[in-house]
């Protein structure tokens, strides 16, 4: 890739914007996001993303390697503070929003890497989260005790996730997939209403990866989350989101429906150009 | 199992519980009853000269470790409190008559109030720069009681005379408290101290603030993308822990009869550091189990004068063993080579654990 991603996101065509392809204003959308950009000195990871999901939809982001979904996510909750552009959760303007007030306003994310509490039993590193989603971002409660606190909520967290049984496991000797599954958990624990997901099964085997894709659709229904899933298995994200958008070296390529996606000759020619110059068949 | 021994098994079972459930408190007073009388042994230091700094310095240990072990962060600065805590009263009692129960809790809020101060200036640039300002801090204090302001701290002198509450009296190396009509030794007095400032810590580790800070300190960036302020946690776990510490000062103060500079010295805050890692800074009871392996080897090492060997004779060593530092310092390196993290009070537990089991082993035999 010799032209990368540091293409100035002001020279694109105008009529390639996919912005008038979202349904609605990102400023009334669930979760919004207008001329979104993450600048690394020289390099443009994230250049001017429009996005807005309304409620209650499952949105998929692809991309082939490097074409700044994590760092899209990373700016959204502000893991990294964009370098332009604003963010809208429920219709508020939340761009200035500390990271960690986002998940009390209703916004938090997995990881791709498998990121816990290692040291910690599986219902503790819910009931933590439970916890701060039950006593706010600080709390200097000195007098209580932590295992009373949010055991009930961490209790109904792991049976929606189907962990009950490995509850007082730590977590670090749990297997790759119930890792994954304990991401989604805590998660879940911060009574989310919108939930970023990155590449929830990645390093799953067929039928973990089912399970998993089982299991979030499962919770988007029980719950009534809007979900934003970063996801490669194209299976998954053909069958199960209700509509998926493309970013390409940095920027949205297109957004519509899996059988629009499926017929659009620019993301046949990107994303899967992409995959054979990795060598893909 | 046949109906008879039922209630005696759920009463064993509820008796275990508890145990294990109160382990901590129950561990603190056998620690603040058994240290004298097992220190004076013949066999051991043949004194319980050093019982109440033992019980001090596993305090400013255990206050250390709320920030170093249970929040990951790491101070080169405690000095700074566990020296207001010892001015705070030599300067309240010598320069403003105030009683001793006046300047302690002076003492301990003006730490707090430093402590605080500084933890908003440098939490949240990341551990290693955590670290080096906590020494510029201490570097700067040291500087300023070193300089006299106002004539309060005397300099390099420190505050040697006049700091000692009317209520003590020392005699012989021996010192007496005499309060409420009656008179006890000043040990006595230490380990109520002690005794209630542990409780109070192994409640803020058990507390949801306690969890809280476990769980920052295992994964921060997790932490705080699960709603965790991380900054406000670290800031109060510093300022807890400098307010701990200076509970330990304001019983030093009157264990030495005074202040000194090197109260607020570079080796003070290093001393605390080392004690607890050698007993190691994943338990509650590790840096207390350092402190006392710190002031018994001190003791034992430097008392000790003639060891017999067999065959050679005896040989005087004292004049090897006043290099204590040094053999200490090799006994370290040696714990930490063999169970890092855990130290000894690590080491002491995976032994335990293995005797527990084959004892268990052979009774079910």
């Amino acid at each position: 890739m010799t032209d990368s991603a540091t293409t100035d996101p002001s020279t694109t065509d105008p009529d390639a914007s996919t912005a008038d392809r979202e349904s609605i204003d990102p400023a009334e959308a669930a979760l919004g996001a207008r001329g979104l950009t993450k600048r690394f000195g020289e390099l443009t990871a994230v250049g001017g993303v429009d996005l807005a999901v309304p409620e209650g939809e499952l949105r998929a982001i692809i991309g082939p390697n490097g074409a700044g979904k994590t760092t899209f996510f990373n700016v959204l909750t502000n893991a990294l503070e964009p370098t332009a552009g604003s963010v809208y959760l429920h219709g508020e303007e939340i761009t200035e929003t500390p990271q960690h007030a986002r998940p009390h306003d209703g916004l938090v994310r997995s990881f791709q890497s498998n990121q816990l509490f290692t040291e910690q039993t599986v219902h503790e590193n819910v009931r933590i989260v439970a916890q701060t989603a039950e006593q706010g971002a600080f709390s200097l409660d000195l007098l209580g005790r932590g295992r009373d606190v949010a055991t009930e909520r961490a209790r109904e967290v792991l049976e929606l996730t189907e962990l009950e049984d490995l509850a007082d496991e730590t977590a670090k000797n749990l297997s790759h997939g119930d890792q994954r599954r304990l991401g989604i958990a805590m998660a879940l624990a911060t009574d989310p209403s919108v939930l970023l997901l990155d590449e929830p099964t990645s390093g799953l085997g067929a039928a973990e990866t089912e399970t998993t894709a089982d299991l979030i659709e499962d919770i988007q229904s029980e719950l009534g989350l809007t979900l934003l899933l970063i996801e490669h298995d194209m299976n998954i994200v053909l069958s199960r989101s209700d509509r998926i958008t493309v970013l390409h070296r940095g920027e949205v390529l297109t957004t519509g429906t899996p059988a629009e996606i499926r017929d659009d000759d620019e993301v046949q020619e990107a994303y899967l150009g992409e995959r054979d110059e990795e060598g893909s068949p | 199992m046949s109906d008879a021994s039922e209630p005696a098994a759920a009463g064993r079972d509820r008796l275990r519980n508890a145990l294990s459930r109160y382990r901590v408190p129950i561990g603190i007073l056998l620690l603040v009853v058994l240290l004298r009388p097992v220190i004076a042994h013949d066999a051991l230091l043949g004194s319980s000269y050093i019982a109440s700094a033992m019980l001090i310095w596993m305090l400013f240990a255990a206050a250390f470790n709320l920030l170093y072990g249970y929040s990951g962060l790491l101070s080169f600065g405690h000095a700074i409190f566990l020296g207001t805590g010892i001015y705070g009263v030599a300067i309240g009692i010598r320069h403003f008559d105030l009683p001793y129960f006046v300047a302690a809790p002076i003492g301990v809020i003006v730490a707090g109030l430093i402590a605080y101060g500084i933890a908003r200036l440098i939490v949240g640039y990341g551990e290693i720069y955590f670290a080096m300002l906590t020494l510029a801090f201490a570097e700067a204090i040291h500087f300023v009681v070193n300089a006299d302001p106002f004539g309060l701290t005397g300099g390099a002198d420190g505050l040697r005379s006049d700091t000692t509450p009317a209520w003590i009296e020392s005699f012989r190396g021996r010192s007496v408290v005499q309060l409420g009509g009656g008179e006890f030794e000043l040990y006595y007095f230490v380990a109520l101290v002690f005794v209630i400032a542990m409780l109070a810590l192994w409640q803020i580790v058990r507390s949801p603030f306690g969890r809280t800070l476990v769980a920052i300190r295992d994964n921060e960036e997790l932490a705080r993308a699960m709603g965790i302020s991380t900054a406000r946690y670290q800031t109060w776990a510093f300022t807890l822990s400098g307010v701990f510490s200076a509970v330990a000062g304001t019983l030093l103060v009157i264990r030495n009869s005074g202040a000194s500079l090197e109260n607020f010295g570079m080796m003070t805050g290093a001393e605390v550091i080392l004690m607890s890692i050698f007993g190691g800074i994943s338990y509650f009871f590790g840096p207390i189990a350092g402190a006392f392996s710190w002031f018994f080897a001190r003791e034992y090492l430097t008392n000790l004068e003639m060891v017999a060997i067999p065959l050679v004779g005896t040989v005087d060593v004292g004049p090897i063993l006043g290099y204590w530092r040094f053999f200490f310092g090799f006994l370290f390196v040696v714990v930490i080579v063999l169970s890092p993290q855990r130290g000894l009070w690590g080491f002491v537990r995976s032994i335990a654990d293995r005797i527990r089991d084959r004892l268990a082993e052979v009774i079910s035999e």
